[in-house]
Parts: C-alpha cells; sequence; structure tokens
C-alpha cells in the first residue's frame, strides 16, 4: 500500500497539478460564462454536463504522460512494479480529484439556490466525465499520441452537441437536461470498458518494446 | 527548397493518422448535417407559412419585447449574453418583484398568474385549446406578442427595458442591441418570394448554399487544425529529430513555412472535395430550373469563409507548440472554440457577423444580411489572416532562437542554470 501511496504522491507533486490547475481555472471562470445561481433542475443539468464535465477530458487522458519519452519508459518497464500498477493509482487518484471538484462545485451550487438533486446529479455528471476521460485514456493508449487522446473526447462532445442524440442514442451524454438517467448505465459501462482497455492497450505496447 | 520541403511536408501529413482522422470527422459532420440537403423550391401562393422577417416598426418591437418578457417572466427563466455567451439567469424574489412591476407598467399584466394566462390565450387562439399545453406546438407558432400598456411611450419603454436588462445583468433581450431582434414578423409571400429572387439573382443559388456549407465545416474546422499542427509540432521532438533538424542549413523560415503551407493545403483539400457534392446539386438543380448558377461560388466561398479559421487555428496551434513543446495549444484552442461557438448561437440566421472566429449564417436565404454585414465580415476574416501570418512569423522566430540553443522551456532552462552557478 506504502507503494502505492508513493506513485500517488509523485502523480500529485509533478505530473497533474498543471492540469487540476487548468481545471480548477475552468471551474472559477464558470460565472462569468454560465449561470451558477437559482437555476432550475434542467438549467443545473446543463451547466454540469455541458461545462463542468469538460474536466475529465483536461484531468483524465494525461495519465500515461509522464511516459512519453521513450527512454524514460524503458527505464520504467525495466523495474520490478508493473506498469499497470501505475497507471491504476493514477487514474484512480484523477478520478478522486475530479469527485472532489465536482463535489465541491455542486456545492457551491446548492449555496447558490439552484434546486436540483444533488446525489443522481453527481453521479451522472462523474459518469460523464470518466466517460470523456475514458474515451481520451482509450486512444492515447491505443495510438500512443496525447493529441488523439484529446481529440477523440472533444470531438465527442462536439458532435453530441450538433445533433448526436439521433446518432449517438444511449451514449447521448447531455440526457440528464432532459431527466434521463438511463444513459449514465451505458456511459458508466463505456467508460470502465474504455480505461481498461486504454491502459491493456498501452501495456502491450510496453510488452512488445520491452522483447 | 521551399517547394521541395513542402512537397515533403505534404507527403508526411498525408502518412499521418491523425490527418486521416481529421479527414474522417469532415466526412462525418458533412454527412450529419448536409447529406439529406435539398434545394428550395420557389414559393407557392397560399403556403402555410413562408418563415419570419425582423421589422423595424416600434409598435411591432414593443409587442415583441413586452411578448419575451411575458415568456421568460412565466418560465421565471432568462436567456443572456452578457459576454456574447448563453447564460440562464434566475432572479431572486426581489429581482423578480421589479421585473413583474416593469411588465404590469408596460403591458398593464399583473402577476405571474395572469402573465401565464395571457400566454395560454395567445397559443390557444392561433391552434385551438388543445394544442395550448403541448410545448413542441409551440416551436412552430408565432411567437408571443403583448399590446402596451395605454399611454406608455416608446421613450419610457427603453428606459424599463434598459433597467430589466439591467437587473438581468447585461445582453437580455430587453437591451438596444437586442430588442430590435425580437421584433419578427411574420413573412408574407411577397417577401418570401422577395428572399428566394435574392438566392437566385444575387446568389445565383450556388452563393447561398455555399454559405449553409461554410456554416456547418466552420464549426469542426475551428478547432481540427490544431490538432494536426500539434501533432507536427511535437513530432521532431518524439521521433528524437529536433536537434538534427536544427542543424541543417535550411533558414527557420523556409522550415516553418513549408510546413504552415502544407497544413493549410493538405485541410483545405478535403474541404473542397466535399464541396462538389452540394454543388453538383446545385448544378443539376439550376440546369433543370434555367438558372445561371456560379460553378466558383463554393471555391470562393472556402476561401474567402473558411481559409481564414484553418490559418488562425494552424498558426495558434504551431505557435503554442512551437512555444512550450507541450499540447497546451489543444486545451487553449478548444478553450476559444467553446466560448466562440455558443458566444455566436444567438447569431445564426447570418448578418451578424462580429469578430467571432468561426461566424456563422445556418440558412441558405438572406442574402440581404450577408450583404449588409459583408463589410464586417470581410474585416473580420482579414483580422484573423493577419493575426495568423502574425503567429507565424512569431513561430518562426521562437524555432530560430531554439535552433541557436534558447528558449528550450522543457527543462532545459534549469539545467542551464545550474550548470551556469
Amino acid at each position: 500500500m506504502e507503494r502505492y501511496w508513493q506513485i500517488e504522491k509523485v502523480n500529485l507533486k509533478y505530473h497533474i497539478p498543471l492540469h487540476v490547475l487548468i481545471s480548477v481555472l475552468l471551474l472559477l471562470i464558470s460565472p462569468f460564462l454560465i449561470g451558477v445561481a437559482n437555476l432550475g433542475a434542467q438549467d443545473t443539468a446543463k451547466a454540469l454536463e455541458m461545462y463542468v464535465a469538460l474536466i475529465g477530458i483536461v484531468l483524465l487522458p494525461p495519465v500515461f504522460l509522464p511516459e512519453q519519452n521513450h527512454d524514460i519508459r524503458d527505464l520504467i518497464y525495466t523495474k520490478y512494479l508493473n506498469g499497470t500498477a501505475i497507471y491504476l493509482v493514477r487514474i484512480l487518484g484523477n478520478i478522486l480529484l475530479m469527485a472532489v471538484l465536482l463535489g465541491l462545485y455542486i456545492g457551491m451550487l446548492a449555496y447558490h439556490g439552484c434546486e436540483f438533486p444533488a446525489g443522481k446529479y453527481f453521479c451522472g455528471t462523474l459518469t460523464e466525465m470518466l466517460f470523456l476521460g475514458g474515451l481520451g485514456v482509450f486512444f492515447y493508449g491505443l495510438c500512443d499520441n496525447l493529441v488523439i487522446g484529446y481529440m477523440a473526447p472533444i470531438v465527442y462532445y462536439i458532435a453530441a452537441i450538433g445533433g448526436g442524440e439521433k446518432y449517438m442514442k444511449m451514449f447521448y451524454p447531455f440526457s440528464m437536461v432532459r431527466g434521463s438517467y438511463g444513459e449514465k448505465v451505458w456511459l458508466a459501462f463505456g467508460a470502465v470498458i474504455l480505461v481498461i482497455g486504454g491502459v491493456w492497450l498501452r501495456c502491450r505496447r510496453k510488452r512488445r518494446l520491452v522483447r | 527548397m521551399l517547394g521541395q520541403l513542402f512537397v515533403r511536408e505534404c507527403r508526411q501529413t498525408a502518412k499521418s493518422l491523425i490527418y486521416w482522422l481529421i479527414v474522417l470527422i469532415l466526412i462525418f459532420d458533412f454527412t450529419t448535417q448536409l447529406g439529406e440537403m435539398e434545394i428550395d423550391e420557389e414559393p407557392q401562393p397560399g403556403q402555410e407559412s413562408y418563415g419570419y422577417r425582423q421589422s423595424e416598426d416600434p409598435d411591432i418591437i414593443m409587442r415583441s419585447t413586452l411578448g419575451q418578457l411575458t415568456e421568460e417572466y412565466v418560465r421565471e427563466n432568462y436567456t443572456t449574453y452578457p459576454i456574447g455567451f448563453y447564460k440562464n439567469v434566475t432572479l431572486n424574489e426581489k429581482d423578480d418583484a421589479r421585473i413583474g412591476q416593469i411588465l404590469e407598467e408596460t403591458a398593464g399584466i399583473a402577476g405571474r398568474e395572469s402573465a401565464e394566462q395571457v400566454r395560454e390565450e395567445w397559443y390557444a387562439a392561433q391552434n385551438g385549446q388543445d394544442s395550448a399545453d403541448n410545448m413542441e406546438n409551440m416551436m412552430y407558432q408565432e411567437p408571443l406578442k403583448v399590446k402596451p400598456a395605454d399611454g406608455l411611450t416608446y421613450e419610457h419603454f427603453t428606459e424599463l427595458m434598459d433597467e430589466a436588462d439591467k437587473i438581468l445583468g447585461g445582453g437580455s433581450n430587453y437591451g438596444k442591441e437586442y430588442r430590435e431582434k425580437n421584433a419578427q414578423v411574420p413573412m408574407t409571400y411577397e417577401d418570401a418570394v422577395k428572399e428566394y429572387g435574392a438566392l437566385i439573382e444575387e446568389d445565383r443559388l450556388t452563393g447561398g448554399y455555399a454559405r449553409l456549407f461554410c456554416d456547418y465545416m466552420v464549426i469542426f474546422l475551428g478547432i481540427l487544425p490544431v490538432f494536426l499542427a500539434v501533432t507536427r509540432g511535437l513530432r521532431d521532438r518524439r521521433s528524437m529529430m529536433q536537434e538534427l533538424i536544427y542543424t541543417r542549413k535550411c533558414s527557420s523560415l523556409t522550415v516553418m513555412v513549408s510546413r504552415y503551407l502544407a497544413m493549410l493545403v493538405m485541410l483545405t483539400l478535403p474541404v473542397l472535395i466535399l464541396s462538389l457534392n452540394p454543388l453538383l446539386k446545385c448544378m443539376s438543380y439550376a440546369g433543370k430550373a434555367g438558372i445561371a448558377a456560379d460553378t466558383l461560388a463554393f471555391v470562393k466561398y472556402t476561401f474567402g469563409w473558411l481559409f481564414p479559421t484553418i490559418m488562425i487555428v494552424s498558426a495558434l496551434g504551431m505557435f503554442l507548440t512551437e512555444l512550450t513543446d507541450t499540447a497546451a495549444a489543444v486545451l487553449v484552442q478548444g478553450a476559444w472554440w467553446f466560448i466562440a461557438v455558443f458566444g455566436g448561437v444567438d447569431r445564426l440566421s447570418g448578418g451578424m457577423y462580429g469578430w467571432n472566429p468561426m461566424p456563422r449564417h445556418n440558412t441558405e436565404l438572406n442574402w440581404q444580411g450577408f450583404h449588409d454585414g459583408f463589410a464586417q465580415l470581410a474585416a473580420n476574416r482579414l483580422f484573423y489572416m493577419a493575426a495568423a501570418l502574425l503567429l507565424v512569423a512569431l513561430t518562426v522566430f521562437i524555432y530560430s532562437q531554439k535552433r541557436k540553443g534558447r528558449l528550450h522551456i522543457r527543462g532545459k532552462i534549469l539545467a542551464n542554470r545550474k550548470s551556469k552557478s
């Protein structure tokens, strides 16, 4: 356990602070861009699903970034500890960070008089964040390219805005706005598959490199 | 040298995975948005509706604005664009009460119940009692108009609306800028014929559809080029070729300009190819209807409307990547795209292009709006082209400094400082 905590400490100290800072800035400037006070359930869902969930793209895909340099990657892979464990610790740590930021934001919305089912919205938004981030992790792992890791969730988001409900069906990310949560179950399932798939692809690449 | 490097860069781009992903996304965008595009038929007398147009009559402006105020007062929810960005405002009790007073003073409607009754009566009168409660049907009905209170002057009306706008934080439907936009009146058959005539005579059919094509394509072209620019910028470092290229004879200007030009050409090419589909549809229709269509309209609009957007997004991507040696440009461009797209949602009908890097005109019609806003559009496009060239010049400068061993941000500055101390 101590070993995993060390991995997370290094992650928090060196790898993720810039991404956390960007996420915090995104949340802090939100009152200038979108309504955050006295909102009804539908408008609160819109703010959470269409704006706050974007921090999933900022926080999750860069989990493979510290080993982007092949020399560093080769060095890391010579160590006793499995690379999969390192990635999973970072992912879980970043998910925890997302949950904390989301929780604080939801608390701020409630404080400013927004009326909404907090528990449901928390789970629904976190699920969307995980799916957006999971898309990034999967494509980063698949293509070994952070830019594609960002591109996939951004394109998914834009496609969803541009009338994607017709094509995305159960993977439509903004379903809470119309009071539907069924899609979130699919998104959660998809997010788990994507994250596991992304880590597997990354580690499969590692084995190939080691050989 | 520039020509050789340009061809080499084009070849490299054509082999890049990210480039083909971008092409696939553009095809997806085109197919989903314009794949089933049909050419407008000439309006016929006796049609159920001919759409809407903007009026300049003060009485109509007052009726329309008060209609909007009544609608939003009933919903207890107001749409505003304080910095050109969509925002929903829900008021506290005190401000809500003041809006109620303003509505009573301007329209003689006292309280939310009365306002709701006015609204229901309006929609019931249009389509019968059953559809009054059907919110989906309301989209196809004439928006609510409310008669101003007796004795209300236009000056006092504007004062009170300005106050309402202030209460809502600015950028509401009641501010000076948006009030006139509220005055939408149904078009008559004659109006519709005039509008269609402009599409055929002024736009020569293809011009209108080229604008619609640009409107849909600009959404994705407002972000996709950054992915290509960042990938290209990081490729040398990833393949550990950066230092080797630095030592080559070729000037920094030639290296960067050849990359930039290759990106622009390779990104514009699929757009031009995709434009052939709507062009052929238009030409086929024009041939049958005897319209002298402009064959080059899609090319003109692609270069005039879309090319500056491709230029600025690519240049920003190149600049930030060269400056930081990271993929930060993706996040910066993502944020800019978000603000630009949501900032333009109230300007979809065209004519109000402002300084949005992704100008919208979501209709093949409204030639008049395009014509009136052309100077602004041209200034917008020229500004972004100039900004793009400036960013490219800065990128060349940074690249040349790096070749001289300066401006290495990723760890090198610290390393240098340590070695010197």
